[in-house]
């Protein structure tokens, strides 16, 4: 742990005076003034302890930053207004659907509020959907604590929850030969001291004969086989709708703006949709998980948002690779940033990505070119075939990191009814489900004390997906074009969905009925024309389903129109 | 099983030519189309100017493909709409084709092969624009789609990225149905559609066209706000410090078609890298024997006459091959040119009416293209101009021109110095 | 001199205009069309257009329609106005009559397509 003398002795040296940091209430607070974000970051990471539970609070007021508010959905409404939830979920993204699932085994109200148009809109859905294997994690974080528990149980999830999951393997190549006996002991570290069983060294020779599109200059590899990938976003809307399946509610477009707490208790939380009374409010808000712990007069931590951007290439470019390439250089450990790689996606594209840029806005996703430069800079080097030509669509995600660079899992310090799942980042896809069982218990505990907690004897861990008829044999997918002849009708050309499909995506338990909601259940749009065929027909298909004018379907949110009406 | 001797797959203008000529050479014909009409892209082509060359006459999109769709019904060539090629295979010399559609799926057998599949339109992605994912930024196509099939107006004040000819036709589309198109943006210093219609479409409308331009960011939560363009240099590259922001709802692309490949791909068919349609003989067939190619799957037209004529071509051959071996010989093309069409000679096969399609690689003036087997001259033509976006075609007699194996053909073109 | 180019064909010839009404020559073009063309422009220049009119069909909301001989360009927002008007309930074949001489221009607006005759009504 860094003493505070100490701290303030270095923030003295780098910034002559303009900040300072001081302890209060098991937090340490780092004020003062700088010209720029990247001087803010470097000045809360002095005053930082990596993985510590005294969190840094940045109060530190920065000349480049344009204050911004978050966007807010254009809904008003009272649809909430009144309503009394046992729990209150605040975010729609991995962590706040995964925790409103568990939460479902009982028999509890559970209301799960996220103020997008959808599920998984930010991080989420926003991210390279590697199921991590821990190699890189320090014991002593939570991030570690959870890591090996969780990826265990995602052959388990994704089958409850019918949804695809490959382990495909993760290998983290090296090319100076000379370091292979320090890798090899690390790996036996890792084993020994981490818990960290399956890792292993293999030789340039076996990488060769897996990945033979691999640089040829690697000499040795870190092999991770309980690494896999997911449909990040896919993940999410399944745990939602297997969540409201059993008894949940979901609102979407919903916004927490205020809450008001009284004695070290929420009493009510204010939305565009009205004011809600929770017994008990989770905060799995992201990006905002800051911004939600303030307003619960609980704020102890600070996010500091850091952009990642990924290119999704064609699947003609997913035959150069099976699994997922990760770039470690030895000195990543002090950047924080993951090293980035490639990874063959569920959907068999290969996904490239991301970089790490620290930013101060939570909800900038504009890409830029220089992010796609940078990676493939780097990622040619693990796979030469690798090209820009090949990319089809790409897309930048923030994450949520504290400056601890850790998770935070916690009831409230201040306030007792509200329960953080905060600092979520990589590898928090991963973490998911087993952090939600943690968070279960905690939340469970906490009804206990003021209502009988008792167990839904209806609760059915299992959810139908839709299905996915390319994937399917001829005689399953007649079969089921004979049940429902809309299965036989191809919409989307390059990805292979029919007019079936898309209605059951209308028909889902948590319908989002955009241009965007059907593309990120049932993947019309996602291939190589990126919808160009196939989003007027989508539009026209979901104008039909609703009886409504085509210039009232949107893209995305409530004013993303797509068309003004009868020409 | 069924068993034909002909799949067409596409039923756009070059599959029906397709169809039309296999069933008059005899051949027992499958067409399969995976929308519910026959026409392809000309359904929403609604403009005329389509068939001067084969009609003598200008017919609008729908009007020309009507024409050949009047025609196939009265073939005997069996026609299946709303129905998707999910795989092929090889199979005892032929070909089992898989196709799903409302009645289920199933597998027919056919002894050849007409790919006739079109061609996409590049995203922007492909382009590099870079920002937010805003409603409001369409390909040429997608916003004629809701324009001419669906009656919704896309956009109310445009920015088209792209000289091409759609975005061409969308800029006056879209004015005369009241939207405002603020300019056409090409990246290019010459433009990509044809003269004419940078004339009726933009000069008729005072639309302005800015050549080396082009759209480097966009702008807008929700739906497009504005759009930030930049001049570009010489290899396309945006100058910094000529960035301009423009307030539009709509930014409309026309950048560019790729042929459409990605069935032929998974038999093995070359593709060329300069057409990125399959490599062909003279007689459209593909390097793997049987599968042929025509339209703009086989490389980009800007006429739908010739698109008909190479699928005539195509559908004919099919009909007629059993199997014949080939011997391939290459006609290289000097760097003056883009690519030619074809890119090989069967000399076994009849190479007394050939039909070459060649493109030039940027505009030149006086010039004379020429043909020369093992260095000597045996055709010339001389060009008062040639231009990238005019596709050029010649029917020229290969089998006088004492073409052996292993031959040197090669279709060049002499510029003349103008110091 | 007055410069054109010429649209009658895809060729696009580049056209110079010389002289004024009974007395203008024309070079550049490659065919006689090009020479009525110049003319035509100088005087009085005709256009086409190609539009759309709707209909009441669900699946075919517009029929494709454009007008059956050249109108002079400085009518085609007023003709587009007269189309805007209609809104067709039955099913029109190609070739067909839409709008018969619009405005008095004696041009009729026809169909451009047989769509409609495959097409389910409402209801």
């Amino acid at each position: 742990m860094k003493r505070i003398e100490h701290i303030n002795r270095n923030l003295q040296k780098r910034f002559g005076g303009a900040v300072r940091c001081e302890e209060r209430d098991g937090c340490r607070i780092v004020s003062g003034t700088l010209d720029t974000w990247q001087q803010v970051v470097a000045a809360c990471d002095l005053a930082a302890d990596k993985y510590s539970k005294t969190h840094v609070v940045n109060d530190i007021v920065c000349r480049e930053v344009k204050p911004a508010s978050p966007r807010l959905p254009s809904l008003r409404d009272t649809a909430l207004e009144g309503d009394a939830p046992d729990v209150l979920v605040i975010g729609g993204g991995i962590s706040g659907v995964s925790i409103a699932r568990e939460l479902t085994k009982w028999k509890l109200d559970v209301l799960l509020v996220d103020k997008e148009a959808d599920l998984a809109l930010q991080a989420s859905g926003r991210n390279d959907g590697e199921v991590h294997p821990g190699i890189d994690l320090g014991k002593g974080s939570l991030k570690h604590y959870y890591i090996r528990r969780a990826n265990a149980m995602y052959g388990r999830i994704c089958e409850e929850l019918d949804v695809p999951f490959k382990r495909v393997g993760q290998y983290v190549c090296f090319d100076k030969g000379y370091l292979k006996p320090l890798v090899g002991l690390y790996c036996l570290w890792r084993k020994y001291h981490d818990g960290i069983e399956d890792t292993k060294l293999i030789s340039g020779e076996e990488l060769k004969m897996r990945e033979p599109n691999f640089s040829e200059r690697f000499r040795f590899a870190i092999s991770n086989p309980s690494s896999g990938c997911v449909c990040p976003y896919g993940l999410t809307i399944a745990y939602a709708e297997n969540a409201v399946q059993n008894g949940a509610r979901v609102s979407l477009n919903t916004a927490v703006t205020a809450m008001q707490v009284e004695n070290g208790k929420i009493v009510s939380v204010s939305t565009n949709r009205g004011t809600i009374y929770p017994k008990l409010v989770i905060n799995a808000a992201g990006v905002f998980a800051d911004d939600v712990a303030a307003m619960a007069d609980d704020r102890f931590f600070s996010i500091h948002p850091r952009r990642g951007t990924n290119s999704i290439l064609d699947t003609k470019a997913g035959v150069l690779m099976h699994s997922i390439a990760s770039i470690k250089e030895l000195s990543a450990s002090k950047t924080h940033s993951k090293g980035g790689g490639i990874l063959h996606t569920v959907h068999d594209n290969l996904l490239v990505g991301p970089d790490a840029v620290e930013t101060w806005e939570k909800e900038n996703t504009a890409t830029r070119k220089e992010s796609i430069e940078t990676v493939f800079d780097k990622q040619t080097k693990t796979m030469p075939k690798l090209t820009q030509r090949d990319i089809i669509t790409y897309f930048t995600g923030v994450r949520a990191p504290t400056f601890e660079e850790d998770f935070i899992i916690e009831p409230g310090r201040r306030t007792e009814n509200i329960i953080h799942c905060a600092g979520i980042q990589s590898p928090g896809l991963t973490t998911a489900p087993a952090v939600a069982l943690d968070i279960e218990q905690m939340a469970v505990a906490f009804l206990r004390k003021q209502m009988p907690v008792e167990k839904n004897e209806k609760y059915d861990p299992h959810r139908k997906g839709i299905p996915v008829l390319r994937d399917m044999s001829d005689e399953e997918r007649a079969e089921l074009i004979r049940q429902n002849p809309d299965y036989g009708v191809i919409v989307c050309r390059c990805e292979e969905i029919s007019k079936g499909e898309i209605l059951d995506a209308l028909r889902s338990p948590i319908c989002v009925p955009t241009v965007d909601g059907v593309k990120k259940r049932v993947r019309p749009g996602m291939g190589r024309c990126q919808g160009g065929f196939c989003s007027p027909l989508v539009t026209k298909i979901i104008a039909d389903e609703f009886g409504i004018p085509i210039s009232e379907v949107r893209k995305s949110s409530a004013e993303s129109v797509i068309t003004y009406g009868k020409i | 099983m069924q068993n034909y001797d002909v799949t067409i797959i596409g039923g756009g203008p070059a599959g029906l030519a397709a169809a039309i000529s296999a069933c008059q050479n005899g051949a027992k014909t499958l067409l399969i189309e995976r929308e519910a009409r026959l026409g392809g892209i000309l359904k929403q082509c609604i403009h005329d100017g389509f068939g001067l060359v084969r009609f003598g006459e200008k017919l609008s999109g729908p009007e020309y493909a009507e024409r050949f769709m009047d025609e196939v019904e009265k073939t005997d060539c069996e026609i299946r709409v709303l129905t998707f090629v999910t795989r092929i295979k090889r199979m005892n010399g032929g070909f089992a084709v898989t196709l799903v559609s409302r009645d289920g799926v199933q597998t027919v057998q056919s002894r050849t092969l007409v790919l006739a599949t079109g061609c996409r339109e590049r995203t922007a992605k492909q382009v590099a624009i870079h920002g937010t994912r805003p409603a409001g930024v369409f390909t040429a196509g997608t916003a004629q789609h809701f324009t001419n099939l669906l009656g919704e107006l896309p956009a109310k004040k445009c920015v088209i990225l792209g000289s091409g000819d759609i975005g061409l036709i969308m800029a006056r589309r879209l004015t005369l149905e009241g939207a405002e198109v603020i300019g056409v943006y090409e990246a290019k210093s010459t433009p990509s559609g044809l003269t004419r219609n940078i004339h009726q479409c933009l000069h008729d409308y005072q639309i302005p066209l800015y050549l080396s331009h082009t759209v480097t960011r966009v702008f807008g939560q929700d739906r497009l706000e504005k759009v930030e363009i930049s001049r570009v240099d010489e290899s396309m590259t945006p100058i910094p410090g000529t960035e301009q922001i423009i307030d539009c709802d709509a930014l409309i692309l026309s950048v560019g078609l790729i042929p459409e490949n990605e069935l032929a791909e998974t038999l093995g068919v070359s593709l060329s890298a300069a057409t990125k349609g399959p490599i062909c003989d003279g007689q459209l067939m593909s390097s793997q024997e049987g599968i042929f190619s025509c339209g703009n799957a086989l490389h980009v037209n800007d006429l739908v006459d010739y698109v008909s004529e190479s699928g005539e071509l195509a559908g004919k051959n099919a009909a007629l091959y059993r199997g014949q071996s080939r011997d391939w010989v290459d006609i290289h093309t000097g760097k003056e040119l883009l690519y030619c069409v074809p890119q090989k000679l069967n000399l076994q096969a009849d190479n007394s009416e050939i039909v070459l399609y060649f493109r030039s690689r940027d505009v030149l003036n006086d010039c004379r293209l020429t043909l020369t087997v093992d260095g000597k001259e045996v055709f010339a033509k001389k060009y008062r101009f040639l231009r990238p976006p005019e596709m050029e075609r010649l029917t020229l007699d290969f089998s006088s021109y004492g073409i052996r194996k292993n031959s040197d053909i090669r279709l060049e073109i002499e510029v003349k110095d103008d110091d | 001199m007055t410069e054109l180019t010429c649209i009658v064909c895809p060729r696009g010839c580049s056209l110079r205009v010389d002289g004024e009404g009974d007395s203008i020559t024309v070079t550049g073009n490659a065919c006689k069309r090009g020479e009525a063309f110049a003319v035509s422009e100088m005087l009085h220049p005709m256009r086409t257009i190609c539009t759309t009119v709707r209909t009441s069909f669900p699946d075919a909301p517009v029929l494709p329609v454009r007008v059956s001989a050249e109108i002079p360009k400085d009518r085609i927002f007023d003709v587009m106005r007269e189309i805007k008007k209609v809104t067709l309930t039955k099913p029109v074949a190609r070739g067909e009559t839409v709008i018969e001489n619009v405005l008095g221009l004696s041009v009729n607006v026809i169909s451009e397509s047989d769509l409609l005759l495959h097409e389910k009504r409402e209801g």
